[in-house]
C-alpha cells in the first residue's frame, strides 16, 4: 500500500451532498411528467423475469397461430381448386345439354318430306 | 433502508429512503469527477430520476448499488464529453504546495482531487471507483462492462500519471 493510495483514499472520500438534496430530488421526481412508454409500462407490469416468460408464451402462441393460419390457407386453396373443377364440369355439361337440345329441336321442327 | 422488497415496489417514503442511503455515494462520484458542486448535485439528481423510472427492473439491493455506480459514472463521462470539459481542470491550474505535506493534509487532498479531475474521463472513472468506492478491479470491470485487463492497464497508467505529478507533493522518489 503506497502513500499515494492512502492519499487518494483521503482525497476521494465520500462527501455529503448539500443539505436538502433528497427533498429536492423527490420534488424533481414528483414534478417530472409521468411519461411511460408502452415498453416501460409492460416492463413495469411484468418485471424482468416474468416478462421473459410472457415473451416465451407469446412466441409459442405466435408459432401455433402461424401454423393454424398456414393449415387454414391450404384448406382454402384446396376448396377453391375443387370449386373451379366443379364449375368447369358444369360448363362442359351445360354445353353438351345445349347441343342436345338444339339437335332435338332441329329433328322436331324439321319439314317432313313427302 | 434499501431492501430487496423496497427495491421491487417502493412508495414515496421507501424511495426517499433509497435516495438518502445512496446520495453521498452518487453525489461524491459526480463531485470527484466534475469538481463542481452544483453540477454534481444536478447530475446526481438526474441519476435518481432515472432510478425512479427503472426501479422495477432492479432485483436486489446489490443490483441497485451496482446500477447507481454504473449510471452515475457513465453520466459523468457523458457530461464531460458533451461539455468538452476533458479535462475540466487543466494540469497547469493545479497548484502544488511549496513544501511536502502529510497524507492527511487537506491541501494535499485538494491537490490530488484536482489532479484526479484533470485525468481523461475514462481514467477518472476508474480512479474514483477504486479509491472512493474501494472497488476491486474485477468489480469495476463488471460495473463498467469493460475487460478486466483494460481496467488494470488503464488504472495502472492513470496511477503512474498521478504518481509522477504528485511525487513532489508526496516526497516520493520515482
Amino acid at each position: 500500500m503506497s502513500r499515494l493510495d492512502d492519499a487518494l483514499r483521503e482525497a476521494l472520500r465520500r462527501e455529503d451532498p448539500p443539505s436538502g438534496f433528497a427533498a429536492r430530488a423527490m420534488a424533481r421526481i414528483e414534478a417530472a411528467p409521468q411519461r411511460t412508454s408502452v415498453w416501460a409500462g409492460l416492463q413495469g407490469l411484468f418485471g424482468w423475469r416474468r416478462w421473459r416468460w410472457a415473451a416465451a408464451l407469446a412466441g409459442v402462441v405466435l408459432a401455433v397461430g402461424a401454423g393454424e393460419y398456414g393449415i387454414e390457407m391450404q384448406r382454402r386453396a384446396e376448396g377453391e381448386r375443387a370449386r373451379d373443377q366443379v364449375m368447369l364440369a358444369l360448363r362442359i355439361t351445360g354445353g353438351k345439354l345445349r347441343l342436345a337440345q338444339a339437335m332435338v329441336q332441329r329433328v322436331e321442327y324439321a319439314p317432313r318430306e313427302r | 433502508m434499501a431492501t430487496a422488497a423496497s427495491v421491487a415496489m417502493p412508495d414515496r417514503a421507501d424511495f426517499e429512503g433509497i435516495v438518502r442511503e445512496h446520495q453521498s455515494m452518487v453525489f461524491s462520484i459526480a463531485y470527484h469527477f466534475l469538481r463542481d458542486r452544483p453540477a454534481a448535485e444536478e447530475l446526481a439528481q438526474d441519476v435518481f430520476l432515472q432510478l425512479h423510472k427503472s426501479l422495477g427492473t432492479l432485483e436486489s439491493a446489490e443490483h441497485l448499488t451496482r446500477w447507481l455506480r454504473r449510471v452515475a459514472t457513465n453520466r459523468c463521462i457523458d457530461y464531460c464529453r458533451r461539455s468538452k470539459l476533458m479535462p475540466r481542470i487543466g494540469l497547469e491550474q493545479v497548484a502544488e504546495p511549496s513544501s511536502p505535506c502529510r497524507p492527511a493534509d487537506p491541501m494535499l487532498s485538494r491537490t490530488l482531487a484536482q489532479l484526479v479531475a484533470s485525468l481523461p474521463a475514462n481514467w477518472r472513472a476508474l480512479v474514483v471507483l477504486k479509491y472512493q468506492e474501494e472497488m476491486e478491479t474485477e468489480e469495476i470491470a463488471r460495473t463498467l462492462g469493460m475487460p478486466v485487463g483494460t481496467v488494470k492497464s488503464q488504472l495502472s497508467r492513470a496511477l503512474e500519471f498521478l504518481r509522477e505529478k504528485a511525487s513532489r507533493v508526496l516526497g516520493e522518489s520515482q
